[in-house]
């Protein structure tokens, strides 16, 4: 099985086949939570729609274009179902600054909140939804601004000013704390 | 003139239509380039992230389901051949009743073989009663049944085969569509 390519897996799977598609999900899931992991800072969260994400990516498999590659593709699947889980959770979210933060830290993690990737995750998960989804769809999935609107329907000049605004917040964070 | 902000962030994102004109600055003004360098450590920083594993597998979801098994189970099994009995003692009797009230009707050999056969088990009781009652002074045994039964006897058993039957077909149907 591991001879075969994601397109062979995806013709299989469109076919109605499940195990070639549970070979799919094992060989992107990492990246796909991650994903989410770096957008919702929270575990638990992340694994969610991380299976969400490779649920809505069946349903839609006969809209994926086989010419293209299937990870960047299941990627902005999950960016944008991070989205929209931010975007429901918005109001209350605004109301308490650091909900989304995981709270159940082992002691050994706690000494890793010194670390560098602590402290950036830190950051990125003090963002507003909409600029996290924009930093992650450009330094993590390196899409153009352009690619960047049309993921997230938004014009061209908000994807450049969350962008730099975002960065602007991130910097001092970092920073901050060095 | 400096920089903007906007100008030193699309050039780092290859988006700048500039480039020689921001590059020419670069080269002549330090405190830009300290800008960019310090922009330039950010794209380092959420570069040097590094993937967070998983803690569980996501591709079980897809795992192919575990095919129902071959064999009925006991209970089933046994349903099946008590409705198979039940027909046939069901049979038996209503084949003889039959051809004996519709006269009329060509009866077919094997209901006469039926017949038969049931005319040879009603002796064999009557034998086996008469053995046993020989001591029974006084005592004339008149009821033994003889065909044809009464009608009613007839519908209560018919009725209920047919329950039984519809009993154990729901069953099987049930199991099914699990
Ligand atoms: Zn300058």
């Amino acid at each position: 099985m591991n001879a075969l390519t994601d397109r062979d897996l995806i013709l299989r799977a469109r076919r109605g086949e499940v195990e070639p598609y549970g070979e799919l999900v094992a060989r992107h899931q990492t990246s796909v939570f991650n994903v989410c992991y770096r957008i919702l800072h929270n575990r638990a969260d992340a694994e969610d729609l991380a299976q969400e994400t490779f649920i809505r990516a069946l349903d839609r498999l006969h809209t994926f274009d086989l010419e293209r590659e299937f990870s960047p593709w299941v990627r902005r699947v999950a960016a944008n179902l991070c989205l929209n889980y931010l975007e429901a959770q918005k109001p209350s979210a605004e109301l308490d600054e650091d909900r989304d933060e995981d709270k159940t830290q082992s002691p050994a993690e706690q000494v890793e909140v010194k670390e560098r990737s602590a402290q950036i995750r830190m950051a990125l998960a003090s963002l507003p939804p909409q600029y996290r989804i924009v930093v992650e769809l450009r330094h993590y999935q390196e899409l153009s601004y352009d690619e960047i609107a049309v993921e997230m329907n938004i014009p061209l000049s908000d994807v450049k000013s969350h962008l730099f605004r975002a960065r602007k917040l991130l910097a001092e964070k970092l920073h901050a704390s060095d | 003139m400096h920089l903007t902000d906007n100008q030193l962030n699309e050039y780092l994102d290859n988006e700048s239509a500039q480039r020689a004109e921001i590059e020419t600055h670069l080269d002549s003004c330090a405190e830009c380039a300290a800008r960019l360098l310090a922009l330039q450590t950010l794209f380092a920083d959420l570069d040097s992230l590094p993937e967070a594993p998983l803690s569980k597998n996501l591709a079980a979801r897809f795992a192919p389901r575990p095919s129902l098994p071959a064999q009925l189970p006991r209970w089933l099994t046994l349903t099946a051949v008590l409705q198979a009995a039940g027909a046939l003692i069901a049979l038996m009797i209503a084949v003889p009743f039959f051809s004996l009230m519709l006269p009329q009707v060509e009866t077919p050999p094997f209901a006469i073989w039926l017949i038969e056969v049931q005319a040879l088990w009603t002796s064999s009781l009557d034998a086996l009663s008469n053995l046993a009652l020989s001591f029974v002074e006084g005592y004339q045994f008149t009821n033994l049944p003889t065909y044809p039964v009464e009608l009613s006897t007839l519908f209560i058993a018919l009725a209920v085969v047919s329950i039984f039957w519809v009993f154990g077909n729901g069953l099987l149907l049930r199991n099914q569509t699990k």
